[in-house]
């Protein structure tokens, strides 16, 4: 498994400048991810952790350093590509879902899958994903757990090399939570994909195959689990 | 379909009332645009084929008297193609009632097989060779019932002619009926025109082997020049004393068609380019609200990978249906409104040949038209969607500073203020732009108002001024021909007259260089009771002894002030020119003509004495009285010119409330909008003042305060607006013959004030549903999301 580098990011930094005062939100970060891993990116807030999920999603920029997707310099991307980038490598899920309020579970998928190029079949994701029955059903009259399903669906219907999960579980209950990440496990051993979860729950941890520390924009410890826990296992 | 465009449909859906709102601007703006040009276009194709199927003439000359050889050495004129005579004269028509005064002209039909001015024959048959038979023109027809077989009856110098009608008949010289230039509006039933055989008119009317009117057709390769021919033609009949000349493009009816095609062009042009801007102003700040609340959602599009185009493009397809769907509803509406249009111009006008068609180049340059506006605000609406960066969008806004406004710092006034007008204010002062965007709308509304109810008035105004001020006789009676004083004293014997002037209006043209005009001189006593003279300022002016008073107009065209020297031309024949001092410039509303001494006018026409009509105040029955009175052409009593008048008021009603109307929705489509806007825009704060304890009501009514106080500085500045508005209004109308005074009475204000309070409240009204369907709880709930 670890043979197969996804990604590499050399010496990615980020700064912000705020009157005369230069603010890194990342310094010097350097790590490799691989193919079909799950990690878990933990950090208090202002750690710099979204600021590198970010950057690996193509959302955003660095002011130095490289990042590479699958060998690729996405660091020379103008905004053209990286749209392009965003659209068939990166598979994105917030905290807060961030659904299309007036399209259904389904037609939010495709909103998804309609611009990709071998995206996987919708319905069988949202089977995957447990709501083969809500389909045509409208965020609003979800709970917060479903909708987060629809919103992991449409992150993996696009087919996409990288998961980036950006605290999937910050805006639901424990129970929901720890179904959430069962999902995103099995959907990592299912259809081999790479996934980051970023969060500040140190507890998520324990499931990673990798589990990498974050503070002050720099990464303070990086710890292989040799044997990851079930999310069931997980408390907090 | 793409899910983008589902979910465009679905916004949509949950702002139909904006759509509907804009769209419907767009429709009026487009069915404007589309029926009216094609009307202007049609009307002006029918006018040019009639003209040439009845061969219109291109040059008229009156003339005092002219043998037909004189008329056939016109043809030495190069460029002259042909010139025919004919014999022109009103005359009273016999009436069953005797109070009523019905005048027609008399017209003789050339006997050349191509007559020039030929008539068109709706009805009946052509005229032919017996004497005792006429043909009448269609809108006199119909206006006074008359009908084929009928027999008319003209009164001429002394003697009833009793004529059978054989036919009804249109002509180019009179699609628009009128008698003269200072006729204001077209008369039907009290004016019209019949056609009779040459031989009758010759006799009856005493012009043996002779004409006073000749028709010209001016070569086509020549026609560039026709000025030049004109004077060439004036040098020529000179001698037979020539009264006017008179071009196509001066020719009375042909003028106001021209105008009208004009005017419909004008409106299609201005009433549509309004529309559309106001449309596409509501759109930009529409869609740039839409946008701003669909922040994070436009995060997640660029995070899923939609570039800027496709998001750009998906807002822009809004504005770009509300144009599509307004201008496809547009063009539909547009076609019976086209045919009622056309409908009216036939009942009104005399075209028998005017047809509807219809111009597709219209329907596709109105769908482009209206693509371009919606397609340009769009994208101006959600241009802010190129700065949304998808990483910051995943964050809540940065609330906005909420810092003190200017009046604040007047502690005088604001310490007074309660605090829920506090809010009030800070509200309209914190969001500066949207504010003066309500206010402009609104004064715009009450702008356009105005003009209407501002219309609606110009004509009582204008008799008033002109009839209560300027002139202030009861009648106006014109005599067959010149006579001397004893005519007043022979009149008092027959009507009792309070009070009795005589007059003596001559027609001269008067020049000034190059510039010349064709008017009437009057001759009034020097010590008139019954004209007025003021300046334009103002200030009196006396009749002088000596010199001439103009009207104000005619100083203009001849380009001349007071104290100038101008020629007065004599018509009679070998009369010399004389040059006269320009005393004094008038005002005066309707008519253009000068004024003199009438002493110094019989100077002028070498006669001593001569009188052509007197005033007259009297309580007595003048009309019936001096109805059959020989040597009495026409008596105008200045109550009967009111009273149509008033009737012809009836009619504007009917524009006034269609202008209105547009003005109504215009205003509505504005207050709407923006106060849905101001709402969506402030849910968050609504919210928090429900959690406080407000109830709906309340913040109801804090709405509506700003709404008001924002209504109340658009009137404030729409008063000036509707003036200018008026002012070009009546600019744009501006004719030869009359001069429209912009008088805005207090009471057109308070109207126009109501009215636009009244869509206000309408529209007002239509938004109150949001706010009480507004669930706050789910409002601050959804804050992040």
């Amino acid at each position: 498994m670890e043979n197969d580098t996804l990604m590499k990011v050399e010496n990615v930094s980020k700064l912000y400048q705020m009157g005369e005062v230069t603010i890194a939100a990342a310094k010097e970060v350097s790590l490799e991810l691989y193919q079909g891993e799950f990690v878990v990116i933990l950090g208090p807030s202002g750690s710099g952790k979204s600021t590198l999920l970010n950057i690996l999603g193509g959302m955003d920029l660095p002011t130095e350093g490289k990042v590479f997707m699958e060998g690729e310099d996405v660091t020379g991307y103008n905004d053209r590509k990286l749209t392009i980038y965003r659209r068939e490598k990166v598979g994105f899920v917030f905290q807060f879902y961030n659904l299309m309020a007036n399209l259904t579970a389904r037609e939010n998928v495709e909103l998804a899958t309609e611009i990709c190029k071998d995206a996987l079949d919708i319905d069988e994701v949202l089977e995957a994903v447990g709501l083969g029955d809500r389909k045509e059903h409208f965020p609003a009259q979800m709970s917060g757990g479903e909708q987060q399903r629809v919103a992991i669906a449409r992150a993996v219907a696009k087919n996409p090399a990288l998961l980036l999960c950006d605290e999937p579980t910050g805006a639901l209950d424990f129970k929901t939570g720890i179904k959430i990440l069962t999902l995103l496990r099995e959907i990592n051993k299912k259809y081999n994909k790479t996934v980051i979860i970023i969060t500040h729950n140190v507890p998520i941890g324990e499931m990673a195959d990798r589990v990498i520390k974050m503070r002050s924009g720099e990464i303070i410890e990086t710890k292989i689990n040799k044997n990851p826990i079930h999310p069931e296992g997980i408390e907090w | 379909m793409k899910k983008l465009d589902v979910r465009l449909l679905r916004l949509i859906k949950n702002s139909k009332g904006q759509f509907i709102s804009i769209a419907v601007m767009v429709i009026l703006a487009l069915t404007i645009y589309v029926s009216f040009s094609m009307v202007a276009d049609n009307l002006n194709d029918s006018i040019f084929h009639y003209y040439d199927v009845t061969n219109f003439g291109d040059v008229f000359v009156e003339v005092v008297r002219i043998p037909k050889t004189a008329i056939d050495q016109l043809h030495r004129i190069e460029g002259v193609e042909v010139a025919q005579g004919r014999i022109s004269s009103d005359v009273p028509l016999r009436v069953e009632d005797p109070n009523e005064k019905v005048r027609v002209r008399i017209v003789s039909l050339p006997q050349e097989t191509e007559a020039i001015n030929g008539l068109y024959t709706i009805e009946g048959r052509e005229l032919q060779e017996n004497p005792k038979t006429t043909v009448v023109l269609q809108q006199f027809s119909d206006a006074r019932g008359i009908q084929l077989e009928d027999r008319i009856t003209p009164y001429i110098a002394g003697r009833e002619y009793p004529l059978d009608v054989v036919g009804i008949v249109g002509s180019p010289e009179y699609i628009y009926l009128m008698e003269n230039e200072e006729a204001l509006l077209p008369a039907p039933e009290k004016f019209g025109v019949i056609y009779v055989t040459e031989d009758f008119a010759q006799s009856a009317l005493g012009y043996q082997g002779s004409y006073n009117e000749v028709m010209i057709k001016i070569n086509e390769e020549y026609i560039h020049r026709i000025d030049s021919i004109v004077d060439e033609i004036e040098d020529e009949l000179d001698r037979y004393g020539v009264r006017r000349i008179v071009k196509r493009e001066d020719q009375l009816s042909h003028s106001m068609m021209m105008q009208e095609v004009e005017q419909l062009e004008m409106m299609a042009t201005a009433i549509t380019l309004l529309f559309l801007i106001v449309a596409a102003v509501i759109i930009n700040v529409m869609l740039s609200r839409i946008v701003k609340n669909d922040r994070m959602s436009i995060g997640v599009m660029k995070a899923l990978g939609y570039n800027n185009l496709s998001i750009l493009g998906h807002y822009t397809k809004f504005s770009l249906l509300i144009g599509l769907v307004g201008s496809i509803i547009g063009i539909i509406l547009s076609i019976p409104l086209s045919m009622a249009f056309t409908n009216m111009y036939i009942l009104y006008m005399n075209i028998p040949m005017f047809q509807m068609k219809v111009y597709y180049t219209y329907f596709v340059y109105g769908i482009l038209l209206t693509s371009a506006f919606c397609i340009l605000s769009g994208l101006m609406g959600a241009r802010s969607v190129l700065k949304i960066l998808p990483a910051d969008s995943m964050r809540p806004e940065a609330p906005k500073t909420g810092g003190r406004i200017w009046l604040e710092r007047v502690k005088f006034i604001w310490n007074r203020i309660s605090f829920s007008w506090k809010m009030v204010i800070r509200n309209i002062l914190r969001n500066k732009r949207r504010a003066l965007f309500l206010v402009m709308g609104i004064a715009l509304t009450y702008a356009i108002t105005m003009v209407p109810v501002f219309m609606s008035s110009v004509w009582n105004n204008l008799f008033m001024l002109q009839y209560g001020e300027f002139q202030t006789m009861q009648y106006n009676i014109d005599f067959a021909a010149p006579m001397n004083h004893n005519a007043l004293r022979e009149l008092s014997k027959v009507i009792e007259v309070d009070r009795i002037e005589p007059k003596a209006e001559v027609p001269f043209e008067l020049r000034n260089g190059w510039k010349k005009k064709a008017v009437s001189i009057i001759g009034v006593p020097k010590d008139t009771e019954f004209y007025h003279f003021k300046t334009p300022t103002g200030e009196s002016v006396d009749l002088p002894r000596n010199g001439i008073i103009l009207v104000d107009r005619l100083a203009s065209t001849l380009g001349v002030s007071t104290g100038d020297e101008i020629i007065i031309k004599n018509f009679m024949p070998d009369k010399e020119d004389q040059s006269i001092e320009v005393k004094g410039i008038v005002e005066q509303y309707l008519g253009t003509n000068a004024y003199m001494d009438i002493e110094a006018m019989n100077d002028l026409l070498g006669e001593k004495g001569v009188i052509t009509g007197v005033l007259v105040d009297s309580r007595d029955k003048v009309v019936p009285k001096l109805q059959d009175v020989k040597n009495i052409r026409q008596v105008q009593s200045v109550e009967d010119m009111k009273n149509s008048f008033l009737e012809f008021m009836d009619m504007m009603i009917y524009s006034v409330g269609v202008m209105m109307l547009f003005g109504g929705i215009l205003g509505f489509a504005i207050v709407y909008n923006v106060t849905i806007i101001s709402i969506s825009e402030r849910i968050m704060e609504f919210s928090s003042l429900r959690v406080l304890g407000f109830d709906k009501k309340e913040i109801y009514k804090m709405v509506t305060r700003e709404n008001g106080l924002m209504t109340f500085l658009g009137i404030l500045l729409g008063m000036p607006l509707g003036y200018a508005m008026s002012v070009g209004m009546v600019s744009s109308l501006a004719m030869d013959m009359i001069t429209i005074p912009v008088i805005i009475n207090p009471s057109s204000y308070v109207i126009t004030a109501i009215a636009t309070m009244f869509f206000v409240t309408i529209a007002q009204l239509a938004t109150i549903r949001k706010i009480y369907k507004l669930n706050f709880m789910d409002a601050l709930k959804n804050r992040i999301s």
